[in-house]
């Protein structure tokens, strides 16, 4: 019984990571139709940009979170200036040409990111502490390690905020009137280029907040954005690529039931799961699990 | 003259390669042969992914299977090269096949993340089945023999590499010069347009994997030659993308592109070797730099300045304008 409970709050926490992001590949398939092959090495650099502000520099860790983040909406929005909107704003190409070409720039920027964080890092796996000095908490007899608890916490607030933002803020209203209709968006004078930076921003921020939380817990590596990627994507597909809500839920279920097989069938299920659910998933259920009801694209 | 030099390039590449073959060393020997192979892969990933425009995440996955495949027969079975490279284009076009089938009917940007899940899961299949693939450890491949010949060496597989790949190259011609050629393109250009001129798209979607399996399969068996031993770190996201550099960087949608592709990207990684950052630097910038400023990459540039032909799309011959016959000129007198 014990084991069982822990076990969930591992799945639970793991799938509040997975959810963030997941959310972040939501925002951008949503803004502009593909799936950001770089989403997770925004993850991974993040996650190494908090590791140079606290353990190199020094910085307390609140402080270093808050320069984790500022980077890595920078680094999104850097990113779609760059490599993504010479493509998008290319009228040579035809519609289904610049859908193939962004999605490869992403493909590039993956592994251009990851190159360039093996330079200073190397292959050698580094760890940042967590944000607390004391490791668990016991709930009656429930041991929780206090990052797990963290995570859930900072998911559950940003699933409110995020919602929130797009429910009630001037600048979610005009994200989500953009992704549903972008001709009507810039014919009401929204400005759907400082849109798209926005949408990458936040994209990156979801995933580097996820960085920050996890690297705690996995080992920070230039390889450690791939698996979570594929993670990721298996949230979102779960979630149907619409509500913020559901992209947690689907990662929290992934969660939960890849730890169990993990734990009682073979650890080497784990890492399967993720590609399995995506296929099953796309092809006999692509609207996702709570698909039925058209979800407001966000 | 030089137009007649311009439209034989492939045999005239073909000439010169076998001509270089005669003066290399062991290491530029190696070096050629797995450009050849590159080529192979290379025209199968730009079949589905520059003609039929669709994407493909799979082809590391399907490069691995005939590989694996080729290898297994020959080692386990003591089959003759002669079934074993055959049977590995086969198996991967099936498997391409079963997944092309139920992939086809999920749109473009959805089929990138199922293929990528396939190839995730073809990667775990060879890491966790042990007792077949040899887990991470790999397998050797036995040289093949031909009547009692042994092929032991790069410079003698080079005559089994450089064979397959003038046969697929012109396959290749074929397939694009067809009536399913011309449909790949017309599902390119749009869908529904495809279909309201009698293309069966779901079938043609189904022919374009199966068919680029197929070249991923065979390319995966030589390039299993060129090694002598393989493991699944070979079939990786970075072979993968070291592909979609193949095809843009050479030119997607063109016959040439994957020679000029393969040449370029089998070269740079030797350059590079040194690390692996700046090999996955190298290969990330040349893809976003490609599809920023030359989307139909260099093949699509030596084209557009006529140093290239267009690229043909049908079996008769092209009449190039200054040889079409003037239409006879009618004034009609009132």
């Amino acid at each position: 019984m014990m084991e069982i409970a822990t076990l969930l709050s591992v799945g639970v926490s793991n799938g509040c990571l997975y959810g963030l992001v997941g959310l972040g590949l939501v925002l951008v398939y949503n803004a502009q139709g593909i799936p950001n092959f770089a989403h997770g090495e925004l993850f991974m650099a993040t996650a190494f940009a908090a590791y140079v502000a606290n353990v190199i520099l020094g910085i307390p860790y609140a402080l270093s979170f808050l320069i984790a983040i500022a980077f890595a909406a920078v680094l999104g929005m850097l990113v779609e200036f760059l490599a993504i909107r010479p493509i998008s704003t290319n009228r040579a190409l035809g519609r289904a040409s610049t859908d193939v070409a962004v999605v490869l720039s992403t493909v590039g920027l993956m592994i251009t990111i990851k190159g360039l964080a093996r330079i200073p890092w190397g292959d050698s796996v580094r760890k940042l502490p967590g944000a607390f000095s004391t490791e668990t908490v016991t709930i009656g007899s429930l041991v929780i390690s206090t990052q797990r608890l963290l995570i859930i916490v900072v998911a559950a607030v940003l699933t409110v905020c995020i919602s929130l933002f797009f429910a009630r803020t001037s600048l979610g209203k005009k994200m989500r009137a953009t992704s549903q209709n972008i001709t009507g968006a810039k014919l009401i004078g929204i400005n759907t280029g400082h849109i798209y930076s926005a949408t990458w921003g936040l994209a990156a921020v979801c995933g580097g907040i996820a960085g920050v939380l996890a690297a705690p817990i996995i080992f920070l590596h230039p390889d450690m954005g791939t698996r979570m990627l594929l993670k990721g994507f298996a949230a979102a597909c779960l979630g149907g690529f619409g509500s913020v809500s559901g992209v947690f839920v689907g990662g929290i279920l992934m969660g939960i039931v890849e730890i169990f097989f993990g734990r009682y069938l073979a650890t080497s299920m784990m890492d399967i799961f993720a590609p399995i659910i995506i296929i099953v998933v796309l092809l006999f259920r692509p609207q996702g699990l709570f698909g039925a009801r058209r979800a407001v694209r966000v | 003259m030089l137009s007649a030099l311009r439209n034989n390039i492939l045999p005239l590449f073909f000439i010169a390669i076998f001509a270089i073959s005669f003066t290399t060393d062991a290491y530029s020997q190696y070096l050629i042969n797995l450009m050849l192979v590159y080529v192979v892969v290379a025209q199968g990933l730009n079949l589905i992914l520059g003609f039929a425009g669709m994407f493909a995440f799979a082809h590391g996955a399907f490069m691995a299977i005939g590989a694996y495949v080729s290898a297994l027969l020959m080692n386990e079975l003591g089959l003759p090269y002669a079934v074993a490279l055959p049977m590995a284009g086969l198996s991967a076009a099936a498997v391409g096949c079963v997944i092309g089938i139920p992939a086809i009917r999920v749109s473009g940007l959805y089929l990138a993340m199922v293929t990528m899940g396939i190839s995730e899961i073809v990667q775990w299949v060879l890491r966790h089945w042990k007792p077949v693939t040899g887990g991470t450890d790999g397998i050797g491949v036995a040289s093949p023999s031909f009547f009692g010949f042994e092929f032991s060496d790069d410079f003698q597989s080079f005559h089994i590499i450089f064979v397959v790949c003038a046969v697929m190259t012109i396959l290749a011609q074929f397939v694009v010069r067809s009536r399913l050629g011309r449909a790949f393109v017309a599902i390119r250009e749009g869908e529904i347009a495809a279909q309201s001129s009698g293309i069966n798209v779901a079938r043609t979607k189904v022919f374009a994997f199966a068919i680029s399996a197929f070249y991923a399969g065979i390319g995966g068996s030589l390039f299993s030659l060129t090694q002598h031993y393989i493991n699944p770190e070979n079939f990786n996201l970075y072979q993968m993308i070291m592909q979609f550099c193949m095809v843009i960087v050479g030119g997607s949608a063109s016959l040439v592109g994957p020679f000029i592709g393969a040449a370029i990207l089998t070269w740079l990684p030797e350059l590079l070797r040194s690390a692996q950052a700046f090999q996955e630097i190298g290969f990330g910038l040349l893809l976003i730099v490609f599809v920023i400023f030359m989307p139909r990459g260099l093949a699509g540039f030596l084209i557009d300045r006529n140093i290239l032909p267009r690229e043909r799309f049908s079996r008769a011959p092209r009449v190039e304008p200054e040889q079409r016959a003037a239409p006879p000129v009618t004034v009609e007198r009132t």
